[in-house]
C-alpha cells in the first residue's frame, strides 16, 4: 500500500509536466515587439542534444526545453496574471524555488526539480520585468554542476536580435 | 525486221502467268511476317519496360536520400534553437546571480 501511494506521487508530477500547454504563455506576447519561442522536445531534442557534440553530451537526458522571451516597446504591455498558469503548474510539481527574487517592478524566480545523487529532475526560471518577460522551462536530468557549467560550457552569447529574427518554433503548435 | 517492229515485238502486252498474284500475295504476306518479328522485342528490352525500371531505380534511390538531407537540417536546426534556449538561460542565470548580489550589497 505504501509503496503504491510512493508511486502515485511520483507519478503525478510526471503526468503534470506533459499536461502544461505552453502556448498558454504566448498570450504574454501579444503587445511583444520581439519574442523568443522555443519548444524542442521528444525526436527533435534527440536530434539537437546529438548534434551539440560530446562536450554537451551532459545535455542528453533533457525531455524538453521551452523557452518563451517577449519584449515590449513600453511597460505595462503584458498582463502579470499571464504567468499565474505556469507558477501554478510549478506547484503542482512540487519543484522547489530556490531563487526569489523581488524588486520594484522586477521579479525573477529559479525553480527546480531535485533529485538524488545531486542531480536536477528540471530547471525553471521566470524572469518579469516591465519591458521584458523570460520563461524557460527545462524537463529532464541534469547535473547540478551542469547548470553551472552553463556560463562556461561553450555556449555562445548570443545577442538576440527580438524582433522575428530570432523567433522559432521548432515544433509549429 | 525494221527496228519498229523489234520494239513492238518487245513491247507486246503479254498476260501475267496464271499463278502471278499468288506468288506476288504470298511475297507479300512473307516480308510482311519477317517485318512484323525484327519489331518485336523482348518485354525486357521495350522502351516503356526500360523507362519503368528506370523510374523505380530512382524511386528506391532519392526518398532515402531526401530523407536523410531532411534530416540532417532539422537536427541542425533543432541544435541551433538549443544553443540559443541555453544561452538564455545562461542570460537568465547570469541576471539572477548578479540581482542577489546586488541586494546582498545593499543589506
Amino acid at each position: 500500500m505504501k509503496t503504491a501511494l510512493i508511486l502515485f506521487a511520483a507519478a503525478i508530477p510526471a503526468f503534470a509536466q506533459q499536461n502544461f500547454d505552453f502556448k498558454l504563455l504566448d498570450k504574454l506576447g501579444a503587445n511583444a515587439t520581439g519574442s523568443t519561442n522555443i519548444t524542442l522536445e521528444g525526436d527533435t531534442l534527440k536530434l539537437a542534444t546529438s548534434f551539440l557534440g560530446d562536450d554537451n553530451s551532459s545535455f542528453r537526458n533533457l525531455t524538453g526545453v521551452y523557452v518563451r522571451s517577449f519584449e515590449f516597446a513600453k511597460a505595462g504591455q503584458y498582463k502579470e496574471a499571464d504567468l499565474a498558469p505556469l507558477r501554478a503548474y510549478l506547484k503542482t510539481l512540487q519543484w522547489t524555488k530556490v531563487v526569489d527574487v523581488k524588486e520594484t517592478d522586477e521579479t525573477s524566480e529559479i525553480y527546480l526539480h531535485a533529485l538524488p545523487n545531486n542531480k536536477l529532475g528540471g530547471l525553471a526560471i521566470v524572469s518579469a520585468e516591465p519591458k521584458e518577460v523570460t520563461v524557460v522551462f527545462i524537463a529532464g536530468t541534469l547535473n547540478i554542476s551542469d547548470v553551472g557549467k552553463l556560463s562556461g560550457l561553450g555556449i555562445p552569447d548570443i545577442k538576440l536580435e527580438h524582433g522575428g529574427a530570432k523567433s522559432n518554433d521548432s515544433k509549429k503548435d | 525486221m525494221n527496228l519498229d517492229d523489234e520494239l513492238k515485238a518487245a513491247l507486246r502486252r503479254e498476260p501475267a502467268p496464271a499463278d502471278f498474284a499468288a506468288k506476288v500475295l504470298a511475297k507479300t504476306m512473307l516480308a510482311k511476317t519477317r517485318g512484323s518479328q525484327a519489331r518485336v522485342l523482348p518485354f525486357w528490352r521495350r522502351p516503356v519496360t526500360l523507362a519503368i525500371a528506370a523510374a523505380l531505380a530512382l524511386a528506391a534511390l532519392i526518398p532515402p536520400a531526401v530523407y536523410r538531407y531532411r534530416e540532417q537540417r532539422r537536427a541542425i536546426e533543432a541544435r541551433d534553437q538549443l544553443i540559443v534556449a541555453l544561452s538564455i538561460t545562461k542570460v537568465q542565470l547570469q541576471h539572477v546571480r548578479e540581482r542577489i548580489q546586488n541586494t546582498r550589497h545593499k543589506i
